[in-house]
Order: structure tokens, then sequence, then C-alpha cells
């Protein structure tokens, strides 16, 4: 703990010498203003300036004025080349619409000058100019992933040159699954970024966890990037490329943000030259995954009851399938249509989209539209201006309340329709079985839960080239955002009749501005290149909602206004945060070979809480291509090898509660009392608290076997210390829980990507994708020298576990005497030692410290991946995906609910899984213990029984495409036509009983589940 | 051109650093921090205000209700619930319960937040602050008899030397707080009354029934002097009360009514935990397990506007019946559709739906209602309980009729010395306590203390305990283990000192 504060205090120390003082200006609210004003005050001042006329004074008789045709592997002219004089690019240009260029190289400058023609996505190529001055030159694209260019953070490099463990995936790969959220279809696709989605509800986006969880009470999710600024909305279709920053060197950047890995978005930008125009359709329908798992029909209830329950046989005259009445088959569709292109100058990208995805559950849908419009121009030759716009509405319609739930739970014997086919109100119907006396069916004729959002993204960039190796950039976003939500529950129906009808409104709006301004200096010497960057970042955010209830209503009016009184008061509160960053980095690399590249980042946040609000992040990377040594040069089979190795620190205090170090008593009207307003202590306070740091090292090598294979590896461990924990208290303390910093926990993992080009020739041609990662997770230390935090919770934190490991009674099976539960008590002597372990019916002797116990089966997969083909065969495309969870547990809690051994009668049951039995009569070995009316003796309380394999393969996508050849193509006016039919998550191997084995891992927690929908899709594409 | 680019790029990096140079630190909008906020009277009311507000939570004033109320045999459970209410009612009790938690929790929460006051507050402070330091040492009694009630076994027994509950004054390190532990039911008693003694004297405001004032601190005084067996002073105490004049037993309709009130008007109410209109919970509100209607009052079936699966028992419901005239069978909505009685269907023995609305209706809102703490009626019987333990029957007899009369009852079904037949005095009194405050969570109490067994022979779940069958006959003994319930096995985790209770 000294050693600790000895470190704290010197950290604040180096952050007082750094804290750069400017008391003129401290007033300044509004960053963007600043630089907005910068801007404009730099661009007529570049217009002045001499740039444009340079060439004109300079054009003399030795000058050299060469030109040409850059032309694509297959002779089609490339707009858009750039074209520059190696060692200083100022003297430059592109190519126009039909490739060609036209360039004058300063006399000066003639000597061994090299011209280097480059293009994203194409393989450089460089030509001596010597005496020549036409140049015709054919670019290929780049066949390896390793020649890729990638943004990581503040720059973007091709993969070989990198330090850092990342992945790419570029916009192709990513759209195979349909869905509007990322994390839906990053699923499976880069090793070591585990995706999990907590319901089939097409209004909720899955979880993405990096590299293990690195903290128990802190956020988990990574932090998004897009387009060189953090945060910002994207759709799906507009994504040119996802990278995911995975180690410290790359990710470090973003200090305090950047403990879960970041992923970099980058939208797509128009290409000069033709005008081109894409749209994009696909449609199809989506139902529910089951697996071999259903509630029980009528027949089979009554069967299951009869021996414990004696019911009148007439309840087999109604046969109501309550889950084929909430699941219905969906639609899916998704619209998009894209106009690109523009001149040499001024490029532009624009596109509309329209997404609509029902759940399979009735009721349920999302709706998106989305406008994107991308323009980049290039002001004067020294710079460039970009402008980039989002704007997007979703409309998301909820679930009612009690769907699911009646879905899993009512009683077959209870009727849903009337005999004219109104739907039956449960509460008034005579003789209901169901325990809860409710039909959806019912409810949803007239209750409604929706949300809508309204977003604004609007980002101004400027690049001016101050000198050839010196670059100022300024990147600024303005985001707006409103919601609003409404639910309303009629009169008619059980959640809106004790009121009278219920209304419920809410509505929120946030801004946030954002600046980020980066000097760039780069340059040669001889074989050493030197990059640095500094960047000074600001944000300010303002958040503020306010919700209203009001109750009596008229049946079918759903408007505040004509609700004749309050139901709850009317809430509403604001706000507000700050951030600031400034950072440095400096870039280093010796003839291709070595690279080195160090960085520091000083943050200030005003979540922090002043005492510890400004932190300082260092991080290192080095790599070395061997491939590039006399030794290996020219080598077939090896034909690159890099090694890479990084170390650093970055933090997290994300998503820990806003002024989680102060002792606070909140005035809210739940500390109102008697009409009064009053404030009730709500938060214990603790000065010292600090944020997460995280310590990481990684080392990987990239590998490429006969240019056709390659393989990256990494290994990486990560230790997390200060973990914030949201610790409870004991009651006596008076306060539920303190923030704290609890100890320490690592995750260390090895993950590797693997891309083979199986088989190319002319016509057919094979390529597979193998991705897997290993992660183990080990608390280290707690703070106080504790073993354990949370001791009585399932998935307590302790020395030497998982954190996500498991703990509970340990379910010993069914007594086969007497069909009683069982359960291991643990056995201890007077000082506490283990003497043994004896079976027992009673839960009460089993739910204490000595008895519960650590299971060795965490929440967490042992390994995750994904495999896919793609078979390509002329103009036949043919890809199947498959991504893999295993070796994590699930407590399956919906159990509790129906299969419960009596614990439940007027719910229904689940059918008995593959395996399971119920006991029966004495001397019966079984998995399920005598049903008893009422329970039979606490048999669905928390114990392992409940506990199942959530291991699973899954067929994330099936897919088969065909594009029209050319030839045909020709006559149609279109450049491009193909159709494709898809189909995704068609099949799935586990073991798991319930309907789908998916979770969310954070929880690992099953509890009636929403499964994921299988969906068949249709898409037609084309362009003209 | 050079000192051009020079300037430039001076002025650039200016900018830069100083359009990012705000740092801004903010100030939470709907908080005060813990260090400013209790720093004079107005603040000190403030934070009493948030205390009391504790009691509204449904943590606190429904699971303790279902611990104190679902034991007794006046009310019967027509079906097994997902609710671990169901286990308060059938005596299975579990050391996770949920309402144990609940309610351990929400009470010592109150008592913590009541302790910083008290600890702010001298005792010879200005007449405000001395009054609302005794309201929160009467908060912090309150929250201390109720734990020892449901953790601690009757005073009645082994002279009040059980274990009660952890003790909690204010000046407690916070390693005290975390390793304390349980006191003995006699201590937690002495505790309780010399915090209500000392709030007695603090306090001189007269406050509406939602607050404490001097005579709810007497009230309360009265009762535990009555439940540790000090008659004497049960009777001192409610005489206090009786004869300050504040308070006044309704009549009639407005007796009738007497749940349907705004509380704070109420003339007999002496202590309520006082919920306003918005403070309505809907289906997860506690009348909502009792009562099912419409806004006029009148029963649905079960869904309608509230869970109501728990009923007046068939024991109960007889009893208060023998008097057809008794005003007390208002409290009762039998839930009758087409002129039957309705039984609710889902278990054998059927069981009759006879629903209780003392915690509805309350202003016309269907599921709100304000839990009386306190009246005046039970000072009367607790004066009663005492005088009949002291051998004073006319003194007692006087009391108990002055509570049949206002139920309406007159004549022969008043009471004298000689009419008493194989009754004795004391059986008359709490035949007379079970009536007048039943679902108040008086039933188990007054059993249990007196050394009474908890007969249980009517239709119900209760005796389905994990077999299956229609027999529904359930006696539980004052010495049952089950009397009490587990203290929450997560507190025992979180605290080596706590001891579970067997």
């Amino acid at each position: 703990m000294e050693a600790k504060q000895k470190s704290f205090n010197s950290m604040k120390k180096l952050k007082s010498n750094l804290r750069i003082k400017s008391p003129g200006i401290k007033a300044l609210k509004y960053p963007l203003a600043v630089v907005v004003g910068l801007s404009l005050f730099n661009v007529p001042q570049t217009m002045a300036l001499p740039l444009s006329g340079k060439a004109k004074i300079h054009l003399v008789a030795e000058d050299r004025k060469v030109s040409g045709v850059v032309r694509d592997e297959k002779g089609e002219p490339m707009p858009g080349v750039t074209v520059a004089l190696k060692g200083n690019t100022a003297i430059g240009t592109t190519s126009d619409i039909n490739g060609a260029f036209q360039l004058i190289i300063p006399e000066g400058s003639l000597n061994n000058a090299v011209l280097v023609f480059s293009f994203i996505g194409y393989e450089a190529v460089e030509a001596e100019v010597g005496q020549k001055a036409q140049f015709d030159i054919s670019l290929n694209s780049t066949v390896s992933q390793l020649d890729q260019v990638v943004v990581v953070g503040y720059s973007s490099k091709k993969v070989k040159y990198l330090s850092s463990s990342v992945a790419t995936i570029n916009n192709e790969k990513l759209r195979d699954v349909t869905s509007n959220e990322l994390p839906n279809l990053l699923q499976g696709k880069a090793p070591g970024v585990v995706v999990s989605s907590a319901s089939g509800d097409p209004t909720s986006a899955a979880a993405i966890v990096i590299r293990g969880a690195g903290t128990i009470s802190a956020g988990t999710s990574p932090l998004y990037v897009v387009d060189g600024n953090i945060g910002g909305t994207y759709n799906p279709v507009d994504v040119e490329s996802i990278t995911v920053l995975k180690d410290v060197a790359a990710t470090g950047l973003y200090g305090s943000r950047a403990a879960n890995g970041v992923i970099i978005v980058t939208t797509k930008m128009g290409k000069a030259g033709k005008t081109r125009i894409d749209f994009n359709n696909t449609l199809g329908f989506a139902e529910a995954t089951t697996g071999p798992f259903r509630m029980m029909n009528s027949q089979e209830l009554y069967d299951y009851q009869k021996p414990f329950l004696d019911r009148d046989p007439s309840v087999l005259n109604t046969n109501t399938n309550w889950w084929d009445l909430a699941f219905r088959k969906a639609f899916v569709n998704n619209h998009n249509v894209a106009v690109s292109g523009g001149s040499d100058k001024t490029t532009y990208y624009v596109s509309g989209n329209y997404y609509k995805e029902q759940g399979t559950l009735i009721e349920n849908d999302k709706t998106g539209y989305n406008f994107r419009a991308n323009i980049q121009t290039q002001l004067s030759k020294r710079l460039q201006a970009k402008v980039l716009m989002n704007s997007r509405y979703n409309r998301d319609n909820y679930t009612n309340s009690n769907t699911l739930y009646d879905a899993y739970n009512n009683m077959p014997y209870d009727p849903a329709y009337e005999a004219d086919g109104s739907p039956i109100d449960g509460r008034t119907y005579p003789g209901w079985y169901g325990r809860d006396r409710e039909s959806f069916l019912h409810s949803i004729q007239y209750n409604y839960a929706n949300a809508e959002s309204l977003n604004f993204n609007t980002d101004l960039n400027l690049d001016y080239s101050i000198t050839d190796n010196l670059t100022f950039s300024t990147y600024n976003r303005v985001v707006f955002n409103n919601g609003k939500s409404a639910s309303y529950n009629d009169r008619r129906t059980k959640q809106g009749g004790a009121n009278g009808g219920e209304i419920y409104n809410g509505s929120s709006s946030s801004r946030r501005l954002l600046t980020s301004n980066r000097l760039r200096y780069e340059k040669d010497f001889g074989k050493n290149n030197l990059a640095v960057i500094a960047v000074a970042e600001a944000e300010n955010n303002f958040n503020d909602s306010f919700s209203a209830a009001g109750k009596g209503l008229p049946p079918g009016r759903d408007v505040m206004s004509v609700a004749t009184e309050v139901l709850t008061n009317p809430t509403g509160d604001y706000f507000q945060s700050g951030f600031r960053k400034y950072l440095g980095q400096i870039d280093y690399s010796y003839d291709n070979r070595y690279f080195l590249v160090g960085s520091f980042v000083n943050e200030f946040s005003s979540l922090f809480g002043k005492n510890n609000s400004t932190a300082n992040f260092v991080q290192f990377g080095a790599s070395w291509i061997l491939s590039n040594e006399e030794f290996l040069k020219n080598n077939s089979v090896l034909t690159f090898a890099k090694l890479r190795a990084s170390h650093g620190t970055v933090g997290n205090a994300d998503g820990i509660s806003n002024f989680a170090s102060l002792g606070l008593y909140s005035i809210s009207q739940d500390a109102s009392y008697g009409g009064l307003p009053g404030a009730a202590p709500s938060q214990k306070g603790n000065p010292n608290l600090t944020w997460e740091k995280i310590k990481s090292s990684n080392i990987g090598f990239d590998l490429s076997f006969f240019s056709r294979i390659d393989l990256a590896i990494d290994a990486y461990v990560k230790e997390s210390s200060d973990l914030l924990y949201r610790q409870p208290l004991a009651a006596t303390t008076g306060y539920s829980y303190v923030w704290v910093n609890a100890g320490s926990v690592r995750n260390k993992g090895i993950e590797f990507n693997l891309t083979s080009t199986n088989l190319k020739n002319r016509d057919f041609e094979w390529e597979t994708n193998f991705n897997m990662a290993f992660n183990r997770n080990r608390v280290l230390e707690l703070s106080d020298g504790a073993s354990v935090f949370n001791p009585g919770g399932t998935q307590p934190i302790a020395v030497g576990h998982d954190m996500n490991e498991w703990n509970m009674p340990v379910w010993a099976g069914v007594n086969p005497e007497n069909g009683d539960p069982q359960w291991e008590r643990i056995l201890k002597d007077a000082d506490g030692n283990i003497t043994g372990k004896e079976l027992t019916s009673t839960y009460n002797q089993v739910q204490t410290a000595d008895s519960r116990q650590f299971t060795g089966k965490s929440g967490t997969p042992k390994f995750t991946g994904g495999i896919s083909n793609t078979l390509t065969y002329k103009n036949f495309t043919f890809s199947a995906f498959f991504n893999f969870v295993y070796g994590n547990y699930v407590y399956n809690n919906s159990r509790f609910y129906f299969d419960n051994d009596g614990g439940y009668e007027s719910y229904n049951s689940m059918v008995l899984a593959k395996g399971w039995n119920r006991w029966e009569k004495p001397g019966d070995i079984a998995t399920h213990p005598k049903s008893v009316v009422g329970g039979n003796k606490e048999s669905n309380q928390t114990s392992t029984r409940y506990l199942e394999d959530g291991s699973y393969l899954r067929l994330r996508n099936i897919r088969l495409g065909y594009s029209l050849p050319d030839n045909i193509l020709g006559k149609t006016g279109f450049s491009k036509l193909s159709v494709f039919v898809s189909a995704d998550n068609l099949w799935t191997l586990t073991n798991f009983s319930g309907p789908d084995p998916e979770v969310d891992l954070s929880s690992g927690n099953s509890s009636l589940r929403y499964p994921i929908s299988k969906k068949y899709l249709f898409g037609l594409n084309f362009s003209f | 051109m050079k000192s051009n680019s020079i300037h430039k790029l001076l002025l650039l990096g200016v900018l830069t650093l100083s359009s990012v140079s705000c740092e801004q630190y903010f100030e939470p909008a709907t908080s005060i921090n813990e260090e400013s906020a209790l720093t004079n009277a107005a603040d000190v009311q403030t934070a009493t205000i948030g205390t009391y507000a504790v009691l509204l939570n449904a943590a606190y004033v429904r699971s303790v209700h279902f611990l104190m109320e679902y034991p007794s045999d006046e009310v019967a459970q027509g079906q097994s619930s997902a609710d671990d209410l169901t286990r308060a009612y059938r005596y299975n009790h579990i050391n996770t319960s949920g309402h144990c938690t609940n309610f351990w929790s929400q009470a010592y929460k109150v008592i913590a937040a009541a302790n910083k006051i008290i600890a702010y507050v001298p005792n010879d402070a200005e007449t405000q602050l001395r009054q609302l330091k005794g309201e929160n040492l009467y908060l912090r009694a309150m929250m201390h008899f109720n734990l020892v009630r449901v953790f601690g076994r009757p005073y009645t027994q082994n002279g009040g030397n059980n274990p009660g509950v952890p003790l909690l004054l204010d000046h407690l390190t916070e390693e005290q707080q975390l390793t304390i532990s349980r006191s003995s039911v006699k201590e937690i008693y002495d505790s309780v009354i010399a915090d209500l003694i000392l709030a007695s004297e603090l306090m001189s405001e007269d406050k509406a029934c939602s607050f404490a004032s001097k005579e709810v601190a007497l009230a309360l005084l009265s009762r535990v002097y009555l439940y540790k067996g000090d008659n004497e002073n049960a009777i001192t105490y409610a005489n206090l009360v009786i004869n300050s004049g504040r308070y006044k037993l309704l009549e009639g309709s407005e007796y009738t009514g007497y749940f349907k009130s705004a509380p704070a008007s109420n003339q007999e109410t002496i202590f309520a935990i006082h919920h306003t209109k918005v403070q309505d919970r809907g289906f997860s509100s506690l009348g909502s397990m009792y009562f099912s209607g419409d806004a006029a009052g009148n029963p649905l079936g079960q869904g309608g506007s509230g869970w109501a699966e728990i009923y007046a028992s068939k024991k109960f419901k007889d009893f208060v019946d023998s008097n057809p005239q008794d005003l007390r069978r208002n409290f009762i909505t039998p839930f009758i559709l087409n002129g039957e009685l309705q039984f609710n269907q889902r278990l054998v023995p059927v069981t009759p739906m006879y629903y209780i609305n003392k915690y509805s209706l309350q202003e016309g809102v269907i599921n709100l209602s304000s839990p009386v703490y306190l009246r005046l009626a039970e000072m009367y019987l607790n004066r009663a309980e005492a005088n009949a333990k002291l051998g004073n029957t006319q003194l007692a007899l006087d009391d108990v009729n002055l509570i049949r009369q206002r139920a309406g009852l007159s004549g022969s079904q008043l009471y004298t010395p000689g009419s008493l037949g194989t009754k004795s005095v004391l059986n008359v009194v709490m035949e007379e306590r079970w009536l007048e405050l039943a679902f108040e969570g008086h039933r188990s109490y007054d059993l249990f203390r007196n050394n009474l067994p908890m007969e249980r022979n009517y239709p119900g779940t209760h005796s389905l305990n994990n077999t299956p069958t229609t027999n529904i006959n359930q006696t539980v003994l004052p010495t049952d283990d089950r009397v009490v319930f587990f203290i929450p096995q997560a507190e025992v985790d979180r605290n080596p000192n706590l001891t579970q209770n067997p």
C-alpha cells in the first residue's frame, strides 16, 4: 500500500511538471469553435501563399516534364493514383480519370530521382526517372494481407510494418451475416475478439470482449474509433474496413479508454473516375433457433403431473402452444443505394440505407434509416479537407413485457382465443390454470413500448502540409443525439388495469464536441525513417434526460395530455463530462528491417475525481522483419517473417459510476417522504480511489509461406492491477457497496490467425481462414490480503481462481431410496480442516461458506474461434463460416421456472432433454428428483444442477453467390450484377438443454432466453 | 519565408494546446457530497426526511410485512408462489431468503443514516434540532425492535438471553461495523428502551402521524414493555399516549374507511409509513398480494389489479363473522362472482378467496396504502393485556369492551367478568387483539411471546410442505426453530462474527 502511494505521488509530481499553463484561455469552453476559427484562418492564408503559383515560377528549361498512364492488372486506366517523387512527396500529383498524369520535376531534384506510384490496395511501384519522360505503369492489387494499409490509431501503416497485433476485416468479409449491429457481424472473424449475444432481439447488440475481461466492475467493451475520432456513428454497409487493435503498442494511444482494445472503423470514400451507383438489396425471413428444446403440450404435462397432482382430465380438451403463438416467421430487409465518384481533386461517397428486421418474437422489430455523405477535396496542393456526415434514425419496437415469459411458462391447458377469434383475457377467464392469469395476446392488442433515436454526426478534418515533412491535421466532430421512449399500457389490459391505463414518456438529448489536433513529422535519413506525432485532444459532453408518467387514460388514448393523474413524479437530470489528452509518439525504422515505436499519453478526465484526475501512460513496441535480412531474402518457402514485441500500460475507468470516489447523499424522489424533499446516504466515499492500471505485453510472429499462407501468432500477458470493484458491504455499515481498488487479475493467452489460399487457378479458387484464441484468467491478489470478495455470490472473486469461476453447492443427484434431491455437504473439524463430505437433502446445510464449492468451471470459454471457407468457381462464390466457443459453463437459470420438480405446478414444464429421467419409485437412478407440489426440498435452488456446458459450434453463415459475367453485362448497361442466397445460424452443435447456448458471457446466465434467429436471405446487388 | 513558417508553426502550436486546455470539473446534479451534507438545521431536516424515505422502499415495507404477517393464522395462501414470501407463510425458510436480506439491509440502512444525525446533534441543541434527533432515535429504536423480533427469539424465552441482532449505535468505527456480533435479545430491548425514552424527552413538536413525535416514542415503549413482560410500564406508557388527547378512536364509517383515508389526517393513527399518491407501487405493492379489484373497491379476479393470492384464512373469517354486526368484517372483501364465493382452484385444498383490503384503495388508488405501525386501539389493547396479566380483570375488560363497542358490538356481545365462561380474561384480550389488529403484523408475536402455539387448521397451501397431501393441519409451537428467520447468509459470509440461527 505504501509503495503504491509513493508511485502515485511521483506520478502526481510528473503530472504537475507537465501541466501546461494557459490562464488567459481557461474560460474557453468550446474548443471546436477555436479550431474552426483556426481552420478558417488557415484556408485563405494557404490559398494566398505562393504554393499554387510555385510551379509556374520554377518552370525553367532544365526541369523535366514527365507524363504517362497508370493501369491496373486488367489494363483498365486507374484514376486517383498518387505519383510522387521518392523522398520529396511535395513534388507529386494524382492520375486523372483516364489514368493519365503529368508532373514537372525541378532540375534540382532530378539527380537519382525515383517516381513512386501508389494506390490503396495496390502494390506501390517505383520507377527511376533517369532520362525518361514517358512512364506507362501497371499496378497489381496487393494479394497479401501483409501489404494492406491499416489505420492504427493516429496513423496508418502497412500491416507488415506494424509492431502491434491487429486484426483487419474488410467490408466483404464483414457483411456475410445480416444484421445492423457491428458486433453481430464481427463474431468469430478475428482471433481474440469474443462476441456474445444476450438475445435474439434485433434491438439489442451483442457484447464484445477482446482478450479476456481484466476487470471486475469496470466496463469490458472496447473503444470504437470511427474515421479517426473516438466514438461516432456509422452504418455497417458504409464500412470500408474494421481494424481491431489488441496490443498495447497500438491501443495505448487511447490511454484510459484503451483497456479493452480498440475497434477502428473506417468508412468508404469515393474514388475519382466515373460516377458509380451501387444498389444492394437483401431480403429474407428469420425464425427462432430452438434446437431440441421445447415446452410440454397438454398431454405431456398431464402425464408428468398426474403422479403428484390430481387434475381433472378435462384439461386435455385444450392444447395451446404458447411458444408458437409468441414466435413467428419474421421478415428482414436491407436496401442500400450508394453514389460515389469524383474528379482528381474532389471525391464523394453518398449512401442511403433502409434496414428493417422483425424479431422472431411478435411485436418486436427494428427499423433504421441511415444517410452518409463523405466528401474529400484537395483545396490546394498542401491542404486537404474532408467533410463526413452521418445521420441516422432508428426506431425500436420492444417486445411486450410478458410475451417471452408467457411463451415459456403459460399452461397449455389455457386457451388463447375465444370462439370468435378474439384473444382471451386470462384475468376474467373462469378456471384459468396459469399462475399469472395472463395472455400476451390480449395485452398486445393495445399495449406497446418503443424508442426512437435520431443522431447527427459531422466531422470536419483538415490536413495541411506545412513543409514536405511536417503535416498539421485537425479532426473535429460534433455529435447530436436525441432519443425518446414511450410505453403505453391500456386500461383494458392486465398491465394497465390497476391504474386505469398508464403512459410513460421519456426523452433524452446529448451533444458531444470533440477536437483532435495533430502534428506529424516524417523524414527519411538514408535508410532511417523517423515519424513523430504530437496530438492534443479535447472532448466535452453534455447529456440530459426527462421522463413523465401518467395514469387514468380512456381506452386507446396513448398521449400524456389525456392522463387524468400523475403516476409517478416526473424526473429530469443532466450530466456533463470533459476529457483532455496529450500524446506523443515516435516511430523509427531502419532499412525496413527494424522498427521501434514509443509513445507517451497524458490524460485528464472529469470523471476521475479531483485527486486523481490526470493519468500518464507509456508504451513501447518493436519489430524485426527477418525476411528482409540477407539470410532469408528470396527464400521461396518462408516468403515473409516478422517478429513483434510490445509492452506498456493503459488504464480503465469505464463503466464505474460518476463521482465514484465521493461519499454522497442522494437528493432524489426516492429520498423524499411525506411530500418533503430529503437526502439519504447513497454512496460510501473512498478518497483514494484510482483507475485500473493494465500492464500488458505481447509477442508475435507474422509469417507467410509460399506467398499464399499467412499466419499470425500472438502470445500476450495482460495484468490489471488496482481493479475497480463495487464491493458489497455488510449491511451494518449502512451502505450496500463501496468502490474500491481491489487487487489484480491476469489474463494470458495465445491466438492465431491463418489465411490460406489452398487452390488458385484460372477458374477456381479456394481460400480458408481459421482463427482461434485461448485465454486464461486468474485473480492474483485482492486488497487487504483478502482471499475472496463477495463470498456468497455464484461467481465470487477469489485469489487463484478464474474471475468467472462458478462457486455454489454441488449437486449430488437424486437419492434412489426416496427421490429426494441431494447436495454435497462439506464436513470440517473445529480447526476448519475438511474432514470429509456427506450427502444431504437439506439445502440450508449446503448454502453455507463451508459447503459452497469452487467448481473448476468458468463462465468464460477456454477457447473461441472461427473457420471460414470460400470457394470461387468462375462467377460462382460459395462460402461457409462457422464459429465456436468451447469450455464455458452456463447457469441455466430458466430451469428454476420450468424444470423444478413440481415447484411451480401452474407453470408449464420443459420436455426432458436427452439423457434425463425422473425418479418414480425406490431404486430408480434418476437425474430428476421426485416431483412434489410446491417443490421437492428446494431442489431448484442455486446449485451445480443447472450448470451446463455452454460449448457450441455454429454454422454462422452459409452463402452462395453468382455474378453476371462481363460479356453478358456489357449488353445490360450494368457494370456489375450479382445475386446471392444466404442463411445465418442454420445449424448448431451443443449439449446445452435450452433453446440457444449463446449467452452474454460476462454473466454466463441463461434466463428465459430470447433465442437468436435462423435467417434465410436472398440478395440482389447491381451497379452502373 | 523561413520565418513565416516558424511563425505559423508557433501559432498552430499555441492554438492547438490552448484549444484543449479546458480542464473542467463537474458536480453531481442529484447528490451532495457527504462532507457538506450535515452543516445546519435545514440539512438535518433534509437528511432526516431521507431516513424516513428508506421505509418506503419495497425492500423494507413489503419485505418486513411478509416476514411479520405471513407466519400467522389469519392468512391463507391459495397457490404456490415464485416469490420467497411463500416460505414465510409455510415456515420452510432458507438462509438465502430474498425478503430477509431485503429487510435486514434496509433496516440497518435506516439505523446507519439515523446514527449520522444522532452523532451530529448534541442533546442540548436548539428545539428543532432536538426534535429531529429524537425522530432519528425513534427510527433507530423501531428498526432494532423489528430486527430483534424477526431474527431473535421472543424475549419471554430464556429471559431475553438468546441471541438477538447486531446493535448498531453511533460512533462505531468502520472496523467495528464490519465485525459486529449479535447482541442478546435483552441488550437490544434495553437499547431500544433507552433510545425511545431519550427520543420522547427530546421531541416537542406535535407532528402528523407520518413522522415521529413524543407520543409515537411513548406508544412504541408501551409495546416494547408489553413484549418484554414488563406489564406496569406497558400500562404507564399506554396511559401517557391515551391521555395525551392527541388521538381518538374512529367511529362508524370513519372506522370502516380507516385504511382508505389520507393517512396524515387519520386521528387514530399514531405512526404510519406515509405513501403519497405518486408512490403507488402497482403490482409490486404490498396490497397487490391481498386484493384485486376496481377503484370502487369491487373485487375482481386474480390479476385484475393485483396478484390476490394471500387471503384471510377461513379460521379468521369464521371468527370475525361470529358477530354479524362486527364492523371489522368490512376489512375483508370476499370475492363473490354471480352470487357465489370464489375459490382459488390451483391446488387442493381449494382456498376461499377472502380478499383483505387493509392495504388497498388509499385515497382511491387501488394498490396504494400507508401501512400503519402504531395506532390508538393497540394502546387500549396493550393496557388490557397488561392488566389481564396483572389480574386487573375489570380494567382489562373495560378496554376490550371499548374496542368492541367501537366495532359496533353491544349488549351481550360485550364482556363482564361473569360472562367469560371457560375463557380466561387473557383469552378474551388475545381474541380481541386478533380481531382488531388482524393483518397488521401482530398475530404471530402475540401468540409466540405468550408461549401459545399457532394453530393453522384451515384450507391453504401451508401444510403442503413437501408432502403431496390434502392434510390442512399445522401447529407451530413457540419453541419451534422456525419461529424466527435465518440471518441472511450473505451477511454471515461478510461478517465472520455473525452466528446463524439453528
